[in-house]
């Protein structure tokens, strides 16, 4: 009897075509879990179960006749509500939304159905994927599979939080300023981040364009390669989609990571808190047994990496929210009003000096943070997985602050444009958490080959709540 | 005197406050303020390093050369 939830999408894609398995059969069950999951941890939308069960029986049709091509058939998956689907209208995680259906799939959306991947629901984020926590002002806030109580990082939280569980085995997200890497942390689970321009932005849902990345959330790092080489090209409806040519990331997974050498900044992470700090040992202590080198580097001042990317991200959200706010500013959960307003403050002298400065601080760090490393290794959250109570800040005065810490890892990489691969540290039956690859520009395949090599060592897991946090954690999620 | 026809109407007062189209509170106007008055120390000692010759497209060509598949 296979195990449908711990399958990876690719397993299972291979299941349906070998007619091991049906492809409504897999969607019935994925519904089931998914369902339980949301009542867990709020990580629904909107459940589209008549639709992907109709799409499921079409799919078995196609497998019978032997015209199911595509590497996904039959699979079902979920999705952040944040991507144009013709006909249909994505929330973004908000009140406010344009009441007029889309006219054409979002790109990335446009992959997933020519691959044959069938879509089951959409999936909780941060209002406007404005937020590092999975705090939702509108939706409420969405809770952690393993323990209910604790946040599960955002802004891509129901992706996590489902993929976790073993309700999907991937689905899409996106990541700002550190979206695709908290929730996945927070969740243990993989993602990646990719360069920035690898994958097409069409049809998503702009936060602040300029650093706007889509990228994949997943337990099988096999997922990212294969979801990743679905996504990644040219496409004329993004004209900062890059045209460099597209590795093939599945066959590259095995490629050799001995002698590769991960750099550590000890005094970036010094910031962080001290259990963290050795989570990134334990990690750094499994990459050496692979055969990786550890190296020290240096990243170049962080902090001004901190304010130069606020310098972008602020404005360029403030500018895409500017008819809303100034027409439907009550419509706004407090949290994102707070945040959105900020922008309007900055001088647009300060925001193009950020934006000029860009290519110069992206070459001064490949000079030298990886002057003598391939990859630089880094926490993702600051501090032991938090829980909701703490970081629920609304709006108020200690909004910039609190959110400052948890992005604190995050956010100046998305200055930088640079690839990411998330990884779930060894738990010890402990709360997950995660650390963070950055490799150089359009590096996704050596990331995704480390990450390979790596869960062979520290095998993918299902989040169920841990012991004597359930009922507890239920409770309080009741309240 | 009488305003002729000819004048221009009268203006409303244009107000010196920053984003003053946005409905926010005092405290929060005093927050987003600060928070931006601390960004622009750092965009101002940027401005001073960075050559005439900055451009904001040369990030995308730092990623592009710097490649590495």
């Amino acid at each position: 009897m296979m195990d449908l939830a711990a399958l990876s999408a690719r397993a299972l894609a291979k299941a349906i075509r070998g007619r091991k398995i049906s492809s409504l059969e897999a969607t019935k069950a994925a519904i089931s879990r998914l369902v339980s999951c949301h009542e867990l941890t709020r990580c629904i939308v909107a459940l589209e179960a008549d639709d992907s069960l109709d799409a499921a029986r079409v799919a078995d049709i196609a497998v019978a006749k032997g015209t199911a091509g595509g590497p996904l058939a039959g699979v079902p998956l979920a999705h952040k509500d944040m991507f144009d689907r013709k006909g249909k209208i994505a929330s973004w995680g908000a009140n406010i939304r344009a009441d007029k259906p889309a006219d054409l799939d979002a790109t990335a959306i446009a992959a997933f159905k020519s691959a044959g991947a069938l879509q089951i629901a959409t999936l909780h984020l941060t209002e406007f994927a404005y937020g590092p926590t999975g705090h939702n002002y509108v939706l409420g806030h969405a809770r952690n599979p393993w323990d209910p109580a604790r946040i599960t990082g955002g802004s891509s939280a129901g992706t996590a939080a489902a993929v976790a569980y073993g309700a999907i085995p991937a689905g899409l997200g996106s990541d700002t300023g550190g979206s695709l890497r908290l929730p996945a942390a927070c969740c243990g689970v993989t993602s990646i981040k990719p360069t920035w321009g690898r994958v097409s932005r069409a049809g998503a849902m702009p936060l602040a364009p300029a650093l706007d990345t889509i990228g994949v959330v997943a337990r099988h790092i096999e997922d990212l390669a294969l979801v990743l080489g679905l996504l990644a090209g040219p496409d004329p409806r993004d004209p900062a989609a890059s045209v460099l040519p597209v590795p093939d990331y599945v066959a590259r997974l095995d490629d050799p990571v001995q002698g590769l050498r991960v750099g550590l900044d000890e005094e970036v992470v010094s910031e962080a808190h001290p259990d963290v700090q050795r989570v990134v040992e334990a990690v750094l202590a499994i990459l050496v047994k692979l055969g990786l080198q550890r190296a020290p580097c240096t990243f170049p001042d962080w902090q001004t990496l901190d304010h130069l990317v606020q310098l972008v991200q602020l404005p360029d959200a403030a500018a895409a929210h500017a008819a809303f706010l100034r027409t439907r500013p009550d419509d706004y959960g407090p949290q994102v009003r707070a945040r959105v307003e900020v922008g309007h403050f900055i001088p647009a002298v300060d925001h193009v000096t950020a934006l000029r400065a860009r290519g110069t601080y992206v070459q001064r760090t490949l000079d030298r943070t990886f002057e003598d490393v391939d990859i630089a290794i880094l926490p993702v959250l600051a501090d032991p997985l938090p829980t909701i109570a703490e970081l629920d800040v609304g709006g108020g005065s200690k909004v910039q602050a609190a959110m400052a810490r948890v992005v604190k890892f995050t956010r100046p990489i998305n200055y930088l444009g640079l690839p990411t691969l998330t990884l779930p540290v060894p738990r010890a039956g402990g709360l997950p958490n995660g650390i963070q690859l950055v490799g150089r520009p359009f590096a996704e395949a050596q990331l995704l080959a480390i990450g390979q090599a790596y869960q062979r060592e520290v095998p993918p897991e299902l989040a169920r709540p841990l012991d004597g946090v359930e009922r507890t954690s239920r409770e309080a999620a009741a309240k | 005197m009488p305003a002729s026809s000819g004048d221009p109407a009268p203006k409303e007062p244009v107000s010196e406050e920053i984003a003053a189209y946005l409905d926010m509170p005092r405290e929060r106007r005093t927050l987003a303020k600060a928070h931006a008055a601390m960004l622009s120390q750092t965009a101002g000692r940027i401005a001073l390093e960075l050559p005439m010759s900055a451009d904001v497209d040369d990030f995308r060509r730092v990623l592009t050369t710097q490649a590495r598949s």
